[in-house]
């Protein structure tokens, strides 16, 4: 019988593909979404390894929050290369 | 190793890689989509393996990603909308319809073996925030990208 | 100190680390396995304690003053953020426009901000039940504040935000974990020990002692410093600009 560690094996290999590309992709508004498909996969992971407060906190940290910040740090900095009043906006 | 475990992984196996090319290549509005997609495979993965390790305990983990993966995605549409005025993504509705297949699938079968009373209103109430979120971010990103187009600035 | 002296004093250190570093590693027991020593003991204390979330019990009543350190840590770099985002005399504020926003995504956040909310105060709440606990559920309830932000438009969100009565509220969370230890003091036993109030029955919301007041301090904290936090970055991103590239620029105002 298949042990349960093939659930571990697979969400290793998610997390190692996952990861791979957060690397390869260079730009940060696209670096941003593949860190948090990271976080999804960290998060399965830490859960088939049975730590469900540590997923919970991947879960909370890594959905919004990372790709908030990243996202508003990205606009503040596209806004002082174009310093019009047109981009104060929302 | 139970039929459910085997479920959760076969849903991990197969939902996520898609997940993964498709954030990684193509255009942003594809790779937004992905994204999206992505934390509804996962939050009903946890449903699966939830009933697979007999932790009820776990399906706080899909409640929680249920409310939290579509605010990442509304948080991407708001603060990209100057990047995704390129237009929707093709593959929007064929993709949104078939997450909300799964979860109706994945939480009719929790459902069913579920205890009735409060875990079975608790399992009912994550599918359906899953399927909601899943539909209103995806809305959002193929609707509100046309907004910006044509409404003012 | 030359460079070449810096670099023979690093490697010195180095080598020292190194040295410790193997030494201990060949006494680590092996990966995974059913021997845990430590484990054992921590659950047969949480257990004891009523506590039916063994890592909750290690998070808040075994190493609670390690937690303590890590809360300090929060609070710490959101204070270092919000000196270093304030808004400084080359700059000005700009109240930004409306946005649009989809009518049936502005229901959905309406609708989903409640909703949020409470998980995160269930999180919070049931801390020494279920995973969860004050970290998880603070920043959930902080991400359901910021839904008004990305559901309807950035002045709703500061209405119900007046960033002043959070950063209180973060101060007053660092605190209360303070004085909850503190107040262990006065009863005679060591600080943040689990003596101030009863076990409890196991597996109820009151179990556990002193954890679950220890679960709201932290929650509180948590939630205040990320709303702190975000509205930091918002304010930067969204409403201030630096003045002198304004003048040259548009030029109307």
């Amino acid at each position: 019988m298949v042990s349960e560690d093939l659930v571990v094996s697979v969400c290793l290999v998610l997390v190692a593909a996952s990861a791979t590309v957060a690397v390869a992709v260079r730009e940060p508004v696209r670096q941003a979404l593949v860190l948090a498909v990271l976080g999804l996969a960290l998060a399965a992971l830490f859960t088939v390894l049975q730590a469900p407060d540590v997923a919970l906190s991947q879960l909370a940290v890594g959905s919004v929050l990372t790709p908030l910040l990243i996202l508003l740090s990205v606009r503040k900095v596209r806004r002082r290369g174009h310093p019009t009043g047109d981009e104060a906006q929302r | 190793m139970n039929a459910w475990l085997w479920c959760g992984t076969t849903f991990l196996g197969l939902g996520l890689p898609p997940v993964i090319w498709g954030v990684a290549s193509g255009p942003l509005s594809r790779r937004v989509l992905a994204q999206n997609t992505g934390s509804t495979v996962v939050a009903l993965a946890f449903l699966l393996l939830a009933q697979g390790y007999a932790r009820p305990s776990y399906t706080d983990l899909s409640l929680v990603l249920s409310l939290l993966g579509p605010v990442g995605t509304l948080v991407c549409v708001r603060l990209l909308a100057d990047d995704l005025s390129a237009g929707a993504s093709r593959w929007s509705t064929a993709v949104t319809a078939l997450c909300v297949a799964a979860s109706l699938a994945v939480t009719a079968a929790v459902c069913a073996a579920a205890a009735p009373g409060r875990p079975m209103v608790k399992l009912l109430l994550i599918g359906a925030l899953v399927a909601l979120g899943n539909v209103i971010a995806a809305r959002a990103l193929s609707v509100g990208v046309l907004e910006e187009a044509d409404g003012t600035r | 100190m030359t460079i070449r002296m810096r670099r023979w004093v690093m490697g010195t250190g180095a080598i020292g680390l190194a040295a410790l570093f193997v030494a201990a590693f060949m006494r680590l027991p092996r990966f995974g396995g059913d021997r845990h020593p430590y484990g054992d003991r921590a659950t047969d204390a949480a257990l004891t304690r009523h506590t039916a979330n063994v890592v909750s019990s290690i998070n808040f009543d075994l190493r609670a003053f390690d937690t303590l350190g890590e809360e300090s840590i929060l609070f710490a770099a959101v204070l270092g953020t919000v000196v270093l985002l304030r808004q400084t005399r080359e700059e000005d504020r700009v109240p930004p426009r409306s946005a649009a926003v989809d009518p049936w995504v502005r229901r959905y956040a309406l609708a989903a901000l409640p909703v949020a909310l409470v998980v995160g105060l269930y999180v919070v709440a049931h801390g020494q039940l279920s995973p969860g606990g004050g970290f998880q559920g603070g920043v959930i309830v902080a991400t359901a504040v910021h839904l008004l932000y990305i559901g309807v438009d950035y002045r709703a969100l500061e209405r119900i935000r007046p960033v002043a009565l959070y950063e209180v509220g973060d101060a007053v969370g660092e605190a209360a974990y303070l004085l909850v230890g503190a107040a262990a003091l006065i009863g005679g036993s060591a600080f943040l020990a689990n003596t101030l109030l009863p076990y409890g029955t196991f597996n109820t919301l009151t179990s556990g002692g002193v954890v679950p007041l220890l679960n709201l301090a932290v929650g509180i904290e948590v939630a205040c410093a990320v709303v702190v936090l975000v509205s930091r970055f918002l304010d930067q991103a969204v409403e201030i600009t630096d003045a002198a590239s304004d003048a040259e620029g548009a030029g109307t105002r």
